[in-house]
């Protein structure tokens, strides 16, 4: 791993993590002013709704106009552009390797990428 | 109590539980989730939820900044994220089958674990390159990290028993919704030997990417309520990024000692919480 790549990569995961950052605490504003006055429930688990389970759910949900759920849609959108992040990083380490022409670790930055691949779309 | 005040309370707490994590050197993760229980009554499996989410950001934000030091050992950290991701894997399926009180048992006894593990001295000299383990030769794992002198060769021994290790902190992370940096650096620092700083670097960067294996597991079954995770995450985050700043500053010695009373206390209720008992 060069040192070019340790650089480009700590810059994608500073902008990744302040991008996600950013959409969340917009979410949450817009997300809290239609709730002023409410008694908090969120306590109690019952499970979220099905379009949270997925990015496309989250942004029908979230471009649909007036529909329940549509503001805690952009937090969700937040929050998965904030899961992203390690992904990519492991994606962008194993393009480096693969550049570096360092079989070996591009095969071991393959592998660890599928886990997580899989552990998301199972 | 209204949503927002709740919502701001917990955003608060979150911070305060970042910045003691950054200053202790635990987690973050580690204690908002006993605060989240505790403090305001949430159900563990939202804590957990929004722990893992708040760990993921912290971690990507400090492992940037070792990047660019050129402390981090990629290869090493690639190789080990292998064992964590298979086992924060197995730890979320884990933790959607077993009973909540159980969980926070769990939960404690980890906390414990972490308090007596960062009250350790860390290792003595570093292994020599020529000393390493065969194994760790053929994966490249030896490596250099800057001193003040020029680079510095270190070695790696025992790369199974650290692997080994290592899936373990991968299921206690994925069952419990954090981010094991304690059992990570144990698994690096005492049985593979590395040099603390590569250590703590290394596993900085593991710790978004393992935790990023079990949040897919939690986000289907539903245990990311966004408007808990949103003020967990940026609570933390900005509360690890203030922290970082003073850390140069302030009483760390002190600190870490009035702290490490408290966080076993939270551990010993996390406990009593699970087993039914009530105290404090």
């Amino acid at each position: 791993m060069n040192s070019r790549i340790s650089i480009v990569l700590a810059r994608v995961m500073i902008i990744g993590t302040l991008a996600a950052a950013a959409v969340i605490a917009a979410g949450l504003v817009w997300y809290l002013s239609a709730h002023v006055g409410e008694a908090p429930g969120d306590h109690i688990f019952k499970g979220e709704p099905k379009y949270f389970e997925n990015p496309v759910g989250m942004i029908q949900r979230a471009l649909e106009p007036d529909v329940v759920g549509q503001r805690r849609s952009i937090v969700m959108i937040g929050v998965f552009l904030l899961l992203l992040n390690p992904p990519i990083r492991v994606a962008l380490a194993g393009a480096g390797y693969l550049a570096g022409r360092d079989r070996l670790y591009a095969a071991i930055s393959g592998i660890v990428l599928a886990v997580l691949l899989a552990s998301f779309f199972w | 109590m209204n949503e927002p005040i709740f919502d701001l309370a917990v955003a608060a707490a979150s911070f305060f539980a970042g910045l003691l994590g950054a200053l202790i050197g635990l987690g973050g993760g580690i204690i908002v989730t006993p605060v989240l229980v505790l403090g305001f009554g949430i159900d563990i499996r939202y804590a957990m939820g929004a722990s893992l989410c708040s760990v993921i950001a912290t971690s990507s934000g400090a492992a940037a900044a070792y990047l660019r030091d050129g402390i981090s050992n990629m290869r090493i950290g690639m190789f080990l994220c292998v064992a964590t991701t298979i086992g924060a894997v197995c730890g979320a399926m884990l933790a959607v089958v077993l009973e909540q009180s159980l969980l926070a048992v769990i939960f404690g006894a980890s906390l414990l674990a972490t308090v007596i593990l960062s009250l350790k001295k860390k290792s003595e000299s570093p292994l020599l390159p020529a000393e390493s383990d065969p194994l760790a030769k053929v994966l490249r794992l030896p490596d250099e990290m800057p001193g003040a002198s020029g680079p510095v060769a270190y070695g790696v021994a025992a790369v199974v028993p650290g692997f080994i290790v290592m899936w373990v902190a991968g299921v206690l992370s994925g069952l419990l919704g954090i981010g094991s940096g304690a059992f990570k650096v144990l698994a690096m620092d005492r049985i593979m030997r590395l040099p603390f700083r590569v250590t703590t670097a290394t596993s900085n960067f593991m710790i978004g990417v393992t935790a990023a294996a079990s949040v897919g597991i939690y986000l289907k079954r539903g245990y990311l309520d966004p408007a808990i995770v949103a003020p967990v995450a940026l609570g933390v985050l900005a509360g690890a990024f203030v922290g970082a700043k003073l850390l140069t500053v302030a009483p760390v010695k002190l600190l870490r000692s009035i702290f490490l009373v408290a966080v076993s206390v939270i551990a010993l209720q996390m406990i009593a919480r699970g087993l039914g008992i009530s105290i404090g």
